[in-house]
């Protein structure tokens, strides 16, 4: 748990860069809150307190990556309490629930305060002049409005590729760098934390499937380098649907898990009412993992041929 | 405005029809006694009975006019009510608790190492036999108290299992849980027990245990009613028939091991009634009664044992249980 | 260099403490514990009484049934007493012989009887072996002689020697081997003639050039010598048949049913004693060794000999924390010192604190790494939470019977579960249930 949490340090480090203070305000009240609530929870049900084992503080920040750096601190708190009691305890804690507790927030907070959790601060440097915060769309939802009205991608701006990648967009406080979050990623491949099959499998689903559609229609369609940079893609792919209790046990079933996500994503990116699918393509896919793990079972030594 | 209200009208009343018409066609016959006896189980679902619940047990009981009353967690009241329920007779049910027969707990026993696995003494009896020094000892890690489904047993500071007899239903689970056997079900009714079921010598066993039976016998030869037996291989053993819980047993025994949870009331000789035979005195193993040929006897209270023996004796009927 | 097994981990091999000290010989001792149960199946029952004189090689027990096994007197002087004390696999106390040695360590007469096994009948080849009360020497005892007779209708076409060694710390096939050539491969010379085979394998770790190379110089050319892959549990059976003829041995099943036979290196020398001098098995190579150990020494020690003494023998033991007979993988905890060296005894291990790491575990977070080292295609993260609430019958149609407990989950699980501890649960509850349904 404590490795994941180094290695959202760069991702959550280019956040604060770019949104400031508020984006450390976020970070902190959701970690403190998720850590609070779990002891809360443990208290009252007579269980053995658990939030020494960084879980707690890791779905915490989780979280707050996944919240724009402006929610107010009530957001942060209530999105906390559904993570931990909603999103896990009530399953019986660790180990035992289903869905990724961060993203259960974060689409409970998307539905019901629409609009805060998409009033996304644009991002500046930390070390410029401090003024009244500057909202906009993000990439996707600038993309979005840009097909809807004009039939066209090119009548969006911020196609690049370089802005996303290096993190200088709207979006979620710990999404918008796909550099940071890459790092992070690999880091956590190299310590063996996760396995490559989920990020691999997620990822390359996404360029091959947008990969085809701009190849058929390069007017209506993004090219794939802009939709593996923006968005909660990376921060998805390496960070929430590698979360280990909420995806299939063997390495098959991991590869199936990624392919899915990577189509329910773009499914929705392209398709969908939301600019963004990767927390509902995500959620999707773990209520699909007893399923997977059922279908990917190995095959036993021995086994009646 | 209208056509929404008779257009969601509509379609609720087109549910309620078919909802109604399932209901009448699907509806599960059954016997209105099921529900009024299943009720009247204790609901705790233990399988005691050999069904696979309490629903199970009740379909039994009112399907099958032979069906014995197989629930031994049921209480007086609620047996009495499911009788009158089912209008037949059950046949009696024979009221048993559980009980530990182990007394060697933290103090009293010793342990040969740490243990540090799961805390389950099932699983824990699978490292070298468990960790406790006596190889039939309570391993005190509570698979016990995990299974009861009545919440009846409690670990205890002592780091022994504690019935609450209140609670406990003699559903049997505990015994089938427990690895070392250490568990038996006893009759309700007050009884004396040996809380040692090793099969170990004296000097093996006291390495181990400072409150183990000793196999000393001394129990045995006291008992008046032949009710103890004890080798040298086995614990001494209280045969619950001929048991007539006086507790000389209890106090004679050097480590302490026997238990008794209920002492039985004294005897009193009604003076009007003694025909003064002098047969009590000659049955009575604690030389308690005294008195002269052809006048009334009379029972010495502080030697009496309360094991009515003269009770069953005496020809007269003049001997009684004095209530405490 | 064949293909290998899905499935299994690669532990530190800790070979060096012991590896490379030649085997010394044990000094006469003043008195054997040699217990009766020394192998798998039924007990044996003792045949001499206390008091009784013994020579070195004498009959003490005989087997109660097929498959079981006798003992015999290490040394020579008097039964002092028929007792129990504990017994290292189980943990509990049982029966044992104790023998006063009388200095002498005489043969009982006519042994050894040097004679040339490759003239012997098949019957008597089998007698041999039976009466010499040898049992895979690998840990498991199993006894030899109903190894090598397999029941009519299966027939075997494959001898292989296990001289894997996959064990981690343990070294004394490895010594055997290197020392003792000859020995292991006239035994599986024997074995062969007994099951009427032409050829064979002989089956070492490539962590262990050295003994493959003496090997490869002195094996006749029915036997051949093969390297395997440096990978825990490659000295499983199973697995080691799966390396060697691509044969899975059918769930449920056992070596036999894919016509493999696999004797361990130990077992065929035990063999040979018991073939060509008539000699029983009472004596083996055992690796005393471990951070825990002052003089980590390959040792050969006659069976009943109290392991304190040869502890004592290596210099004793420093910031000791644990005591396991049998290797770190999947050797048994020991609680005490005061227990003989059994027939299976291939290693004991004494772990510093530092080596183990005693914690709590938690809850199974699904990571599934149990489930990529099982060698036998389990899903062990299943099974251990099915054992934390003994659900044994769902465990069973999870495979539980399959498990080898061969201890790569417990290895690779971050949140420390002692999955096989939670696996054995569960098959003693099966086992048990097994058995009420049988009773009654």
């Amino acid at each position: 748990m404590r490795q994941v949490i180094y290695a959202l340090m760069p991702g959550a480090l280019i956040g604060i860069y770019f949104f400031g203070f508020p984006a450390i305000k976020v970070i902190a009240v959701c970690m403190v809150s998720c850590i609070g609530f779990e002891a809360l929870w443990q208290k009252v049900s007579k269980r053995k307190l658990s939030i020494n084992d960084w879980s707690a503080a890791l779905t915490g920040l989780l979280l707050a990556m996944n919240l724009p750096s402006g929610a107010p601190w009530w957001l942060a708190v209530i999105g906390s309490a559904v993570a931990i009691i909603f999103g896990k305890q009530v399953y019986g804690g660790l180990g035992n629930n289903p869905f990724n507790p961060a993203l259960v927030a974060r689409v409970f907070l998307l539905i019901s305060f629409p609009v805060a959790m998409t009033t996304w601060p644009q991002p500046r440097s930390f070390f410029a002049e401090p003024t009244d915060a500057v909202t906009g769309a993000t990439p996707l939802g600038a993309l979005k409005t840009a097909v809807f009205e004009h039939h066209s991608v090119t009548a969006a701006p911020h196609l690049n590729f370089m802005d996303p990648f290096l993190g200088n967009i709207g979006g979620s406080l710990g999404e918008i760098s796909a550099l940071a979050l890459i790092l992070g990623g690999i880091y956590l491949i190299i310590r063996k934390i996760i396995t490559w099959h989920i990020p691999v499998s997620y990822l390359g689903s996404v360029a091959l499937f947008t990969g085809i559609l701009w190849g058929v229609n390069p007017d209506v369609h993004a090219n794939p380098s802009f939709h593996m940079v923006t968005g909660g893609l990376m921060l998805g792919a390496f960070f929430m649907a590698t979360d280990m209790v909420t995806s299939p046990i063997t390495n098959t079933g991991k590869l199936v898990f990624g392919i899915g996500c990577g189509i329910v994503t773009v499914v929705i990116r392209v398709w969908g009412g939301y600019p963004e699918g990767v927390s509902f393509a995500i959620l999707i896919m773990n209520a699909l993992v007893p399923l997977i793990n059922r279908g990917t079972r190995p095959v036993k030594f021995g086994a009646v041929q | 405005m209208i056509t929404a209200a008779l257009v969601i009208g509509g379609i609720g009343a087109i549910c309620a029809l078919i909802l109604g018409i399932s209901l009448v066609t699907f509806a599960v016959k059954m016997d209105p006694r099921e529900k009024e006896v299943m009720d009247r189980l204790p609901g705790a679902n233990c399988g005691a009975c050999g069904y696979a619940g309490c629903a199970a047990f009740a379909h039994e009981l009112t399907s099958n006019a032979d069906a014995p009353m197989a629930c031994p967690a049921v209480n007086a009241a609620a047996l009495q009510s499911i009788i009158e329920v089912l209008g037949r007779e059950l046949g009696g049910v024979s009221q048993v608790i559980a009980c530990v027969r182990c007394k060697g707990g933290i103090e009293e026993a010793s342990t040969r190492y740490t243990y540090v696995g799961p805390r389950d003494c099932r699983t824990a009896q699978l490292i070298a036999g468990g960790s406790k020094g006596c190889q039939y000892g309570c391993l005190g890690l509570g698979s016990c108290v995990t299974v009861c489904p009545f919440d009846a047993i409690s670990m205890g500071e002592d780091g022994l299992p504690h019935v609450n007899a209140d609670k406990c239903t003699g559903c049997g689970k505990c015994v089938d849980a427990c690895p070392r056997m250490i568990i038996t079900l006893v009759p309700k009714s007050g009884n004396y027990h040996v809380g040692c079921i090793s099969k170990d010598a004296a000097k093996d066993m006291k390495k181990s245990c400072g409150v183990g039976c000793i196999k000393c016998g001394i129990c045995a030869d006291v008992c008046p009613f032949e009710a103890i037996t004890v080798s040298k291989d086995k614990a001494a053993e209280i045969n619950q028939d001929k048991c007539r819980r006086c507790g000389l047993c209890v106090s004679v025994c050097p480590t302490g091991v026997i238990d008794s949870r209920r002492k039985p009331d004294k005897v009193r000789i009604v003076p009007d009634k003694c025909k003064g035979c002098g047969i009590c005195e000659q049955v009575c193993p604690a030389e308690a009664v005294t008195g002269k040929l052809k006048e009334p006897f009379v029972v010495n209270e502080g030697k009496c044992i309360g094991c009515g023996l003269c009770i069953d004796k005496c020809p007269a009927d003049a001997i009684e249980r004095k209530p405490s | 260099m064949r293909s290998s097994f899905k499935g299994g981990v690669h532990p530190p091999e800790e070979k060096g403490l012991v590896k490379d000290s030649p085997v010394v010989d044990f000094p006469l001792s003043s008195r054997y514990y040699v217990l009766l149960q020394q192998h798998l199946g039924a007990p044996s029952r003792a045949i001499v009484k206390s008091g009784e004189n013994v020579k070195k090689g004498q009959t003490l027990s005989e087997p109660m049934g097929f498959v079981s096994a006798p003992v015999h007197a290490p040394t020579s002087g008097t039964v002092k007493e028929i007792t129990r004390m504990v017994h290292p696999v189980t943990g509990l106390l049982g029966p044992c012989i104790i023998i006063d040695a009388d200095g002498k360590d005489e043969w009982l007469e006519g042994l050894p009887a040097v004679r040339d096994p490759f003239t012997m009948t098949h019957d008597d080849l089998m007698e041999a072996v039976r009466s010499a009360g040898v049992v895979g020497m690998g840990g498991a005892t199993f006894p030899t002689h109903v190894k090598l007779s397999p029941p009519k209708g299966k027939t075997i076409d494959t001898f292989i020697v296990n001289g894997v060694e996959c064990e981690p710390y343990l070294s004394s096939d490895h010594r055997l081997m290197l020392e003792e050539p000859d020995r292991v491969l006239n035994g599986a010379r024997v074995a062969m003639k007994i099951l009427g085979l032409e050829k064979a394998y002989l089956a070492i770790e490539a962590n262990k050039p050295d003994a493959i190379r003496v090997m490869e110089q002195k094996a006749p050319p029915e036997i051949q010598v093969v390297s395997l892959k440096v990978k825990y549990p490659q000295g499983a059976e199973k697995q080691l048949i799966k390396a060697l003829t691509d044969r899975e041995v059918p769930s449920g099943g056992l070596p036999m049913d894919v016509g493999a036979v696999v004797q361990n290196a130990g077992t065929c020398a035990a063999i040979w004693d018991a073939c060509a001098a008539g000699i029983p098995l009472i004596e083996r190579i055992t690796s005393i060794t471990g951070r825990g150990i002052v003089q980590p020494k390959n040792v050969r020690v006659r069976v009943g000999t109290l392991l304190k003494e040869v502890i004592d023998f290596c210099g004793g033991v420093k910031d000791a924390a644990k005591l396991i007979f049998g290797g770190p993988m999947m050797g048994i905890a020991q609680f005490t010192s005061e227990i003989p060296i059994m027939k299976g005894t291939s290693g004991v291990l004494v772990l510093t604190e530092k080596d183990t790491n005693i914690s709590e575990y938690s809850a199974c977070i699904s990571c599934g790494r149990c489930v990529e080292a099982c060698p036998m295609g389990l899903i062990p993260s299943t099974l251990s939470k099915l054992g934390e609430k003994g659900q044994w019958q769902k465990a069973a149609e999870n495979n539980l019977m399959d498990c080898i407990e061969c201890g790569c989950c417990t290895y690779v699980c971050p949140a420390r579960r002692p999955i096989v501890h939670f696996i054995k649960h569960l098959k003693a509850l099966s086992r048990s249930a097994g058995a009420k349904s049988k009773g009654a």
